[in-house]
């Protein structure tokens, strides 16, 4: 198995760009379904201690909204869309109104809420995901969604989890876009790809920078 | 008294006189472990991540695994004059946190196996488990207190409970 502390800027570089591909095809996929702007950064790779993870993204016991989905294949990761609570029930909505315009009932059930959440989640990991195995030429097949409304630590004990056994570091591909032309502030969201730690080799010959 | 509180990341492991309140904050698939001696009036806290410290590259941090980090709570317990035979355990925590339905992933259920190997290593010590609040698909946020030798558990939407 690679060691985290091994990589180089040139790999680093390699699978920043791979998230870009996989973002941006995200960000098509979303704008689509929304019929809004989206607005995307540039990835970020980061090598990341598993013991702080959440202060990358806030404070652990900030109340979040998490889509998660497994890919399995010829790259084996783990993919996270995660927003506010208050970011993702605008997002819902958005997606809600686009169904039954100014029809849309004023209490929606949470299960519906889920459903819908769970439906933007998985087709943003979906797209990022054809994208990237397109660029691999690897084949893949996605989990169903799940959700999950909690803590932000307790979601992101996932990837320690996942890299906890190897080490101390996880390695994520991190992105953030924003919903455009929504109300006053632009709704955001990020996507955090996890690669399962055995698959980070075959991920870098992929590439072509190992 | 005024109680110190101590707040405990992941895979820390501490102990602490009375008066102390022991923290730890969103507790997904880790386990918040305490052990406590009212008779010493010391208490212990570790938040393990995983179960299984076999195959770990090194072990910068005890606290991190079940099989670690009872024995080294223990000792550290025992330090500040606690005896095992005064010793007593309380946990909380081994969530899983998202369910996929036909998915296998090892890791989904890492919460039942840090319940399951913390359990089990509580009982290797002699140590008697008097009080769990465990599994279920949601985090907790935990807080120990030396006033009552109670542990509150924090859940989104639940509210608080004591064991």
């Amino acid at each position: 198995m690679l060691d985290l502390g091994s990589f180089n800027s040139l790999q680093l570089d390699a699978i920043r760009e791979m998230g870009n591909i996989g973002t941006g095809n995200a960000a098509t996929a979303l704008s689509k379904l929304l019929s809004c702007m989206i607005d995307m950064d540039v990835p970020k790779v980061k090598l990341v201690s598993i013991y702080d993870l959440a202060q990358h993204y806030g404070e652990p016991d900030e109340q979040v909204a998490a889509v998660f989905v497994r890919s399995t294949g010829g790259f084996a990761c783990s993919l996270i869309f995660i927003q506010n609570e208050e970011d993702a029930r605008l997002m819902v909505e958005l997606l809600l109104k686009q169904q039954f315009g100014d029809a849309l009932p004023q209490d929606l059930s949470q299960e519906l809420r889920d459903s819908a959440l769970s439906e933007v989640g998985n087709i943003i990991l979906s797209s990022f995901l054809n994208a990237i195995n397109i660029l691999l030429g690897t084949q893949h097949q996605i989990s169903v969604p799940g959700v999950a409304h909690d803590m932000l630590s307790s979601i992101l004990d996932v990837v320690a989890s996942i890299f906890g056994q190897m080490g101390e570091m996880a390695l994520m591909v991190n992105t953030e876009l924003r919903v455009e032309g929504a109300g006053d502030s632009a709704i955001s969201g990020n996507i955090i790809m996890v690669p399962d730690p055995d698959a980070l080799e075959i991920l870098l010959r992929k590439l072509k920078v190992l | 008294m005024v109680e110190n509180a101590y707040v405990l990341g992941m895979a820390d492991l501490m102990v602490a006189k009375a008066p102390a309140k022991l923290v730890t904050l969103g507790l997904g698939s880790c386990i918040g472990l305490v052990i406590f001696d009212h008779v010493a009036k010391v208490a212990g806290m570790a938040h393990i991540m995983l179960p299984d410290s076999r195959g770990a590259a090194n072990l910068e941090k005890v606290g991190k695994f079940a099989d670690t980090a009872v024995p080294a709570l223990v000792e550290e317990m025992v330090k500040l004059g606690s005896v095992r035979p005064h010793m007593k355990a309380k946990i909380a925590g081994g969530a899983q946190m998202f369910a996929l339905p036909g998915a296998s992933a090892e890791f989904l259920t890492v919460g039942a196996k840090n319940v399951k190997e913390t359990t089990a290593q509580l009982a290797r010590q002699g140590i008697l488990l008097v009080a769990s609040d465990t599994g279920g698909n949601k985090g907790r946020t935990v807080e120990f207190s030396t006033s009552n030798w109670m542990l509150k558990i924090k859940t989104l939407g639940k509210g608080v409970t004591e064991i």
